[in-house]
This record gives structure tokens, sequence and C-alpha cells, in this order.
């Protein structure tokens, strides 16, 4: 990790300020300095990083949970049951920081953070439904995830994984009408008021099903007349349990499962869960393999995009740009499709490097689509951003500084779009993105408008790291000979029995990728998508944590929408880019 | 039921002077049973409930655009209210926290009414045997169609759709209160598997990976 010169490191600001005792530093894979703190420091600490310490870390990255009670290798750590991790982000140290607190007992309680991150009020909503951890102080803690109506908490190690674990499914008019009724708004429970001095608020729930909520999501929105006073966005209509997930499925074959979070991103999704597990296992990927990857995660970031691009005009009143896009979508994905064999989830990184190497012919229509597209972009330009009906509705509609975006964990073009020039490949260079020459698209002023501009720039620079992708691809192996990669290398298997072994085992169990903890952030299509994997030294992950962006993104719904219309929160939700795959995992 | 289209250009026009009577008839007139002729109707006008779960629902959205192009089935008028379609296509996974507002929408859609599952969530859980998921929608829906992949390509539930259409062709319901019974006649679901798998295991050749352009 680079990190700039002339930075004190945070271990000694730490033990200045707090001693040295209290904090206790302990070594991870991933090198990013993790702090063990007492519960009565926590907050003095997390506000000490936030605003008093030289270059501080104002973004939460991160905060989450892990049952420790049934993990083996835990040598050295202080005892906990249940630890609550938080994940700091400098910019200006360009560094990151994790923070742990240790539980015990069978309910356990944290003091609550939302009074130094409002932001953290859904992470500790999500901690308190999946893990059963209270907080202290928090507002209004519920269930966030899960039905109201479920019993236990899915994310500890003593509730069931599978749906074929637990009764039968059924589903009776009666059972529907209860868990319906569960579901009902209810806005005193919001502290809302039901009517002012002047008018009576009306209530309209907005989703789970309606077109323009782009997925299973449900807003209840608290209106006078057409303008919003309040919004509460309700999700937890896709989870799909895919932390839980990781602790079930082999390294290996969790990858597929990686694709399904952000179904539009594909297999860009692997790339941070893969390299996490490099980083625990300690593989070098071959450069041939690093561009390979750079290449297919582009060209699901047009994908994405597009598919974005043309939901946003739609949203907002045009017919006809999404034809036109998903169009040009088919052809990424023919591109994809002939590489990789599927469209949208191709599963195509392997545990160091990936599944195959590139046909033969692989440039040819990647070099026609080079030629083809920014024609396209052009004439899109000319339909979609320079529509003054577009431009009326979107400019100046759900805008947000830098210092809120930041506030409250917006990542990805959400905060290119306020000015701040901030990409994960080029502040922290990963599969070889510090070789490829592109520019940061921002815009200035951070309304619907602007977020979309930015992606459209973006279409434009992931075509030119496309272009030197396949003006320079090195020739070479396209996966590690490392024990650990998965597939591991067959090629000696037939010349010695042990090698015979290793690779049946490996194949068979799955690897054993020693214990630790690792991360690995990437500028996802969305934002910073990140994965935390701990090792218990086993076939599996001992505890898989998803950092999505979309999550964080849609909290921010209420802020944006406050004092607008009906059709301005339509916008907004259409700017904001999110994948309900994304937010509930 | 029978029924021709002639390009304009073939046509045997009726020429002045000429025009038969016979031709006319033919041209403008046409015999058949009420429920035959329902039957049809039914067959090429299903209109599809605006309804997705999740990735299924982007190939499914991909099917109404141009590369696709589900008008040519009749099928391209999505209605936003279940009041209006008769279709529901459940393109992804049933969530437990989702299923009682699926089978509410469903409740709503007026018969007769049809359901394709799509995807090997919506089929059966797919790969997701998870605390939070509803191992296939056919648990509390009656499905008409299941299409299988992860997702479907949109060409998939193109043929989905066309299955359904000939068995609603052939379905045959009661028009009115009448004397006898009162059931849905259904044609038997054949196997596509048994249906295609002479023709599959006689393939040499993989296809060109540049017929996708």
């Amino acid at each position: 990790m680079q990190q700039p010169a002339g930075v004190e490191p945070i271990e000694q600001a730490l033990h200045a300020r707090f001693g040295a005792n209290s904090i206790y530093r302990q070594f991870t894979a991933d090198g990013i300095p993790t702090f063990w703190v007492e519960r009565d420091q926590l907050c003095p600490v997390l506000s000490f990083l936030k605003e008093q310490v030289p270059q501080p870390y104002p973004l939460l990255l991160d905060l989450t949970g892990v049952d420790e009670r049934t993990r083996s290798h835990r040598e050295g750590l202080p005892p906990s049951d249940f630890t609550v991790v938080y994940h700091l982000l400098s910019f200006q140290r360009n560094e990151d920081l994790r923070l742990k607190l240790a539980l015990t007992g069978d309910e356990p309680a944290a003091p609550s953070i939302t009074g130094i991150w409002p932001m953290a009020n859904w992470y500790e909503r999500e901690v308190f439904d999946l893990f059963g951890i209270r907080f202290e102080g928090h507002p209004n803690l519920r269930r966030i995830i899960m039905p109201p109506t479920w019993k236990g908490h899915p994310l500890r190690k003593d509730h069931p994984a599978r749906a074929t674990e637990l009764e039968p499914y059924s589903l009776s008019d009666d059972a529907r009408d209860f868990e319906q009724d569960a579901l009902r708004f209810v806005p005193e429970e919001w502290g809302m008021q039901r009517e002012s001095e002047n008018s009576d608020f009306l209530f309209l729930n907005l989703g789970p099903n309606h077109p323009s909520v782009h997925g299973v999501f449900r807003i209840a929105l608290q209106l006078d007349g057409e303008e919003i006073i309040d919004a509460v966005p309700d999700i937890g209509y896709h989870h799909r349990g895919a932390e839980k997930m990781g602790e079930r499925q082999s390294w290996h074959t969790y990858i597929p499962y990686t694709d399904r979070v952000d179904y539009l991103g594909g297999s860009m999704n692997n790339l941070p869960y893969v390299m996490a597990v490099e980083r625990l296992a300690g593989i070098q990927v071959p450069e041939r393999a690093q561009v390979i990857r750079v290449m297919i995660s582009e060209f699901y970031r047009i994908a994405s995009h597009l598919l974005f691009y043309g939901t946003f005009a739609q949203d907002v009143g045009q017919m006809s740009p999404i034809f036109y896009m998903f169009i040009d979508r088919e052809k990424v994905f023919a591109i994809i499709e002939s590489f990789t064999g599927a469209r949208m989830h191709s599963s195509f990184f392997r545990i160091g490097g990936v599944a195959l190497d590139l046909p033969e012919g692989w440039d040819r229509l990647i070099r026609e689509f080079i030629a083809y597209f920014p024609a396209r972009l052009d004439e899109y330009d000319r339909t979609v951003m320079k529509n003054k009906l577009i431009q009326r509705r979107t400019m100046g509609v759900g805008a947000y500084t830098t210092g809120e975006a930041i506030e409250w964990g917006v990542t990805g073009a959400g905060l290119r779009a306020t000015g701040m020039g901030w990409d994960y490949r080029r502040a922290r260079p990963y599969s070889g993105y510090e070789r490829f020459e592109f520019d940061i698209p921002t815009a200035t002023k951070g309304d619907c408008y602007d977020r979309c501009a930015v992606r459209v720039e973006e279409m434009r620079q992931s075509l030119r790291i496309i272009e030197q992708c396949v003006n320079n691809m090195p020739e070479g192996p396209y996966k590690a000979h490392h024990p650990l990669t998965t597939p591991p290398p067959k090629e000696r298997t037939m010349h010695d029995i042990e090698t015979l072994i290793q690779h049946f085992v490996n194949v068979s169990w799955g690897p054993v990728i020693p214990p630790g903890e690792a991360a690995m952030t990437i500028e996802a299509t969305k934002g910073l998508n990140s994965y935390y994997l701990t090792s218990d030294g086993g076939t599996m992950s001992y505890r898989t944590r998803i950092r999505t962006p979309s999550f964080p993104h849609l909290q921010m719904i209420p802020l944006m929408s406050r004092g607008m219309m009906v059709a301005d929160l339509i916008a907004i939700l259409a700017s904001i880019d999110f994948v309900m795959a994304d937010v509930d995992r | 039921m029978r029924w021709t289209l002639t390009p304009a250009d073939q046509a045997p026009n009726p020429r002045p002077g000429q025009t038969t009577y016979d031709e006319a008839i033919r041209r403008n007139v046409m015999f058949a049973r009420l429920e035959d002729l329902i039957a049809w109707g039914r067959k090429n006008s299903i209109w599809p409930f605006n309804f997705g779960l999740s990735c299924c629902y982007v190939e499914m959205a991909t099917a109404f655009t141009s590369r696709f192009d589900i008008a040519r089935f009749g099928s391209e008028v999505i209605r936003a209210t279940p009041r209006q379609a008769d279709l529901m296509v459940i393109s992804g996974t049933v969530f437990r926290k989702m299923a009682p507002v699926v089978k509410q929408l469903y409740d709503q859609l007026l018969e007769p009414k049809w359901v394709i599952s799509m995807g090997s969530c919506a089929n059966s859980g797919g790969m997701y045997d998870i605390y939070s998921v509803v191992q296939g929608a056919d648990k509390f829906l009656p499905v008409d169609v299941y299409v299988p992949g992860c997702p479907p390509r949109p060409e998939a539930l193109l043929e989905g759709l066309m299955m359904l259409q000939e068995s609603v062709g052939k379905e045959r319901r009661p028009l009115s209160w009448v004397v006898g019974p009162q059931g849905i006649e259904k044609p038997q679901p054949v196997s596509r598997r048994d249906l295609k798998q002479p023709d599959r295991v006689q393939a040499t050749e993989l296809r060109d990976p540049f017929h996708l352009k």
C-alpha cells in the first residue's frame, strides 16, 4: 500500500492519545492497521480518528459483526464471543484502518456510534438483525433485512443456514395476510406525525414492486400534497444470504455467488473476492491474468453503466434510449460470451487467475466494438444529455456536497459527481491498473444530472482501458502455478502420485486457505465493493463480509428527497444507480 | 381453427369485374367455434405483468428490447397493475420477505392467469438453499412453464412464452355456467428434454463464437 511520505503512523498517534495499553494491535494478512479497543474507549477513539487526528479518517467504510464462538484459530486475540468491526478510510493518508470491539455473552450490546456517523444507523440495524447485537443509544433499533416476524439472527453460527434445514415453506392466505400486516408501515414507529397544523399528511407506499424502484425495494413516503416531507426506505426484500453462504461453500465454489451480488457487474464482483483470498494465501497473479481481469471488468462496467443510462432516461420520461442502449449492451455481452461462455454471470475469475485463456481471434469483436461505440455515445449525448427536458428534470435535483457524500458513505460516481476525483483504481491501483492511462471524470454540482454525466464519461474511459488491454495483452500463463489456486495446475499430476493426490483433494474438498483475515476493495460499477474474509484454516471461509456500495447510497434517500416532489424522487432513485442484490446481498 | 396470412403481392386479387362470391367470403368471413376463437385470442395476447425480482428480470427486460422483441408474440404490453395483466413471470429469486407480496399480486391478477417461473431460483431456489429464499415459486403458486437457466437467455424466456402460448391455445375453459364439468382442460405438458434430445445428440459441431455478432 502506498502511503504518502511524512504521515505519522496511526498507531503512534493512537498510543500517544489513549495510552499504549488500551489499544491492542492485531496483524492481518492485508496489512490494514487493525486495533482492538476497550468498550468505553470506542466512541472517543472513533471521534478522535474522524475529527481530531491529523489527516483524519472521515469515511466509515464498513461496520459489521463476527460470531467468534466456534472459531479455533484465535491466537493472540482478546477473548470475544461477538466482535463488532469498524472499517475506516482516510483519503489524505490513503490508508484504511480497522477497529474491533470484543463482546461477550449471548445478548451482547455495544455502544452506538450513530452520534459520530449518522450513517452508522443502517449498519448497526443490520448487525442487530443478523447477529442479535444490541446497540445502546441507537435511535430506532429494529430489523432491517429480515422480515419483522423472523425468529433468530441468521448470521449467528447456531442459526440454520439452509432453507432445507427449516420447515418446508408454505403460504396460506392467512399466513400471507399475517406477513403483509407485519410489513404495514406505521408512521408512529418512525416518530412521524400524521398531521401538521395546516394539513393531513398522506402516507404513500412505493414498492416493493414498482417499475421505478429498480427491483424489490420499498419506500414509505410522508407527503404533503405532492411534496415529500420524509421518506423511509425499506430494504431486505432481496436478501439472498450471500454472507452466510460463504461460510458453507468452499473458497472456490463461492465465486459464482459473488457474481450475483450486484448482478449487473458480473465478473467484476469476483475480483475483490478472489483478490482477498489471494492475499490470505499469498498468491501472485500472472500479468496476463491481471490484464484479462481488467479487460473483463471494464466491459462489465460499460454494460452496467449502459443499463443505468437507459433506465435513467426512461425514468425521467424518454422511451427510445433504453432500446438503443440495450443493443449496445448486447454487443458487450456478445464479446464477453465469446470468451467466457456466459452473459451476465460469467464467474470467469479464479483464485490465482482466470478460468480459461483467451480464445484464438479474441480481439476481433473487441476492435469492432472500440470503433463502433464512441459514435453511439455521442449520439446518446445528443438524445439524452443535451435534451432540455432531461436537464430540467435532473439539474439541481437531489444534490449533495462532497462533505455530505463522505459523511454518508457515498463512493463511486456519486462521490465524483460532487467534484472529488477519487477513484480506487487510481488511489490504490490493483490488478495492474497503475499501468493504464485513463482519466477520472468528475462533475461539480453533485446533482442527478452530474451523476449521470460522470458515468457517461466513465464509459469512454473504460473503452480507453480496454483498448490498451487489447493492444498490450502480455503473453504468459493465465493462472498462477501456486498449489492453492483453483483449480490447481493439472500438468504434473500424471507424473507423480503426490501431485495427483494434492490435485484430487484440492478439487474435491477445495483448497485449505491459511488462517487469517484479509480485505480487498475495488472500484466496482456503483462504488466501493469490499470483501473482508476470515479464514479459520479450513476449506471454507469462517466469515465473509461483503461491503457493497448501494447499501449506504440508499440510506441517503431521505436526505436527498426531503422537500422535493414525488417525480423528483423518481429521478433521484434513477440517478443513484443501485441494484437491490447489491444492497441486501 | 385454420387461418392464413397472404402477402399483398401474392394475393390472388379479385380483379375488377372478376370478384367471385367465394373469394370474397373466404377472405372476409371466418367460421369458428366460440371457444376456439377465444382460446386463439388469449393465446396471441398474453400480457405480462411488469414484475421482476432479481437478475432474471434483467434478461426478461432484455426480451422486451429490439434485439429480441417480445412484441412478435403479442406480449409487448407490459402492464404496471396486475388487474390488466394475465401473465406473471416470476423472474428471479423468491425471497421469504417478498413471497407474501408476490402472492398478493398473483391473487390480484384476473382470471384466466398464468405463471412462468423463470430461472433456477424461481424454479427450485437454485444455488440459494439458504434461510431467506423460498425453494421454488411453486411452493405457493401454480406454475405453468419452467424456464431453466441462471439466468436464462432472453431467447429461453421467449421459448417459454411460446410453450405457454401453445398450451393456452389448446386450453378449454367453460365460457359460462353450463351443465357438465366445470374444470379447465389443459393439454398434457411434454418434457422439452425428451422432445429435443434426439436433435441434440446429433450435434457434432459447436457454433463459431462470431455468430454472436
